[in-house]
């Protein structure tokens, strides 16, 4: 199973078992990994479950959508190059080792 | 640990006290009671943050899709009262009109327009009701607008609202109140039937047409129905946040201070009365199941009302909370709601209340203030706000 790691912006982290086809959100509130608010519950509608993709090779993560690209303006966090909404990012096998960071706040 | 059903101290809360000023009685609960059962609401009231998060995102377990509800009776079934596909389903229909990009570029400078057409009719006086006279109006301006209503007067669009929503809580099956909501519903139907053959045929920017043209379009009926959830849904709180905000920042100086030297604050000013005093403060859920919640085991059937308004002042989560204050930590209040029924209209209700409304009402009344011999008054506990907002200005 897919493990993908976050990582608070204050250093701690959480190494969590992603089961392929939950999201990175999913993932996150499933076991309570703090920071990731996800107020809409997935909907690419509150930019509440923003992070930042640490791993260089983000392309592999999957094209950012048109709704998911217009939501990214409205971060509370700075958005950057590395910025995904973790509610788009569908978990599959290649997953596996992703580490991700949570920005300091989310509203 | 957990406890059976039991009949809770403090239950005895009226519903009269409880629109009168529902926090000190959300405060006990959510110390000693968090999911109390209360016989004048005929349901248990979920009080704590976390269990409303809970509730707003279990939706299996927490059903919209009340049994003889009378949101569905007086509007029709629509998306505020649906679960799983058939919402998702009305929801993307409608989605498109809502964007945050569309807000800002295509509902701000209607926004803008609409305020300062409202302003501008009244400026001269010098003092005013701005409650009455512009957060109201205003409010359904815009609505009508983001709807795609044509040649709806703003009183109209007001008066369908309450009486939609009267209808909605017209649990004493008062008759004048269905005659009302009748009333109202037959109007809004019209306005929409008359503005539909036009927006089948010149697409626009608006809900209605988004639900024409959708992948999946809906219906005639099924944008009857929820229409009227956005009009019984969508004129009172961006109204009652301008209401709230502007009450707040003219009660306190450092705050006015603040927004008038950087105007980006109004948003935090927004985001923090909507959190203070949430515009919805209650909404009904349905148990799908037997579940624990906040201690209590609720039994499959239970009706909850789910007080935002509570978990918006847990002191678990905001401290001090029932003070105003723009720069306390940022943490995530529930005035939207969250899950799928997360607010559709929260990207319009920030643009036209936090970029638009607020700082074009401070920007154009010099020397606004409060009129010190007609007090605000507030009200409510299913939807809260001010009541009135007398001001004078230099005119």
């Amino acid at each position: 199973m897919p493990v993908i790691t976050y990582v608070q912006a204050d250093g701690s982290t959480s190494v969590v078992d992603a089961p392929a086809g939950t999201t990175v959100m999913k993932a996150a509130i499933a076991n309570d990994v703090t920071g990731i608010v996800a107020e809409c519950g997935g909907q690419a509608m509150c930019a509440t479950c923003h992070v930042y993709v640490s791993t260089p090779d983000s392309s592999s993560l999957g094209e950012i959508s048109e709704d998911e690209n217009e939501m990214l303006d409205c971060t509370a966090a700075p958005r950057t190059e590395q910025s995904r909404l973790s509610c788009q990012l569908v978990v599959q096998e290649r997953y596996d080792g992703l580490t991700v960071r949570v920005p300091e706040y989310q509203v | 640990m957990t406890t059976a059903y039991q009949e809770p101290a403090g239950a005895d809360v009226t519903l009269d006290e409880l629109y009168q000023d529902p926090y000190p009685a959300f405060r006990w609960f959510r110390e000693h009671d968090p999911v109390p059962w209360i016989p004048a609401a005929g349901r248990y009231l979920v009080t704590r943050h976390r269990d409303v998060v809970f509730v707003d995102t279990h939706p299996e377990i927490f059903s919209a899709d009340e049994q003889g509800s009378l949101v569905t009776r007086v509007m029709g079934h629509n998306m505020l009262r649906k679960d799983g596909a058939a919402h998702d389903r009305d929801r993307r229909a409608a989605e498109p009109a809502l964007r945050p990009r569309i807000v800002k570029e295509h509902w701000t400078p209607r926004f803008q327009q609409n305020a300062d057409d409202l302003i501008d009719g009244f400026i001269e006086n010098g003092s005013g009701d701005l409650f009455r006279d512009f957060a109201g109006p205003l409010s359904a301006r815009n609505l009508a607008a983001i709807m795609g209503l044509r040649d709806v007067a703003d009183q109209d669009l007001q008066t369908w609202s309450q009486a939609l929503i009267d209808g909605a809580g017209n649990y004493a099956d008062d008759p004048d109140v269905w005659a009302r909501c009748e009333a109202a519903s037959l109007g809004v139907d019209a306005a929409i039937d008359a503005v539909i053959p036009y927006l089948q045929a010149n697409p626009d920017g608006s809900v209605i047409s988004a639900m024409l043209h959708a992948d999946e379009p809906l219906a005639p009926d099924e944008i009857r129905a929820n229409v009227k959830v956005f009009i019984g849904g969508g004129l009172n709180e961006p109204r009652d946040a301008v209401g709230v905000a502007a009450w707040a920042t003219l009660t306190h100086p450092e705050v006015r201070r603040a927004v008038e030297a950087d105007p980006t604050l109004w948003r935090r000013v927004f985001e923090e009365a909507v959190r203070w005093i949430a515009p919805i403060g209650m909404y009904p859920r349905q148990t799908t199941q037997e579940v624990e919640l906040g201690g209590r085991v609720l039994p499959a059937g239970a009706r909850l009302g789910v007080c935002a308004g509570s978990a918006n002042r847990d002191e678990t989560v905001f401290e001090r909370p029932d003070e105003f204050d723009i720069d306390r930590p940022p943490a995530p209040h529930v005035a939207f709601g969250g899950g799928p029924h997360f607010c559709l209209g929260t990207w319009a209700a920030r643009a036209q209340v936090a970029q638009i409304a607020l700082p074009t009402l401070f920007r154009r009344l010099r020397g606004l203030r409060l009129d010190e011999q007609d007090p605000v008054r507030l009200g409510g506990w299913v939807f809260r706000g001010v009541l009135n907002l007398p001001a004078v200005w230099d005119a």
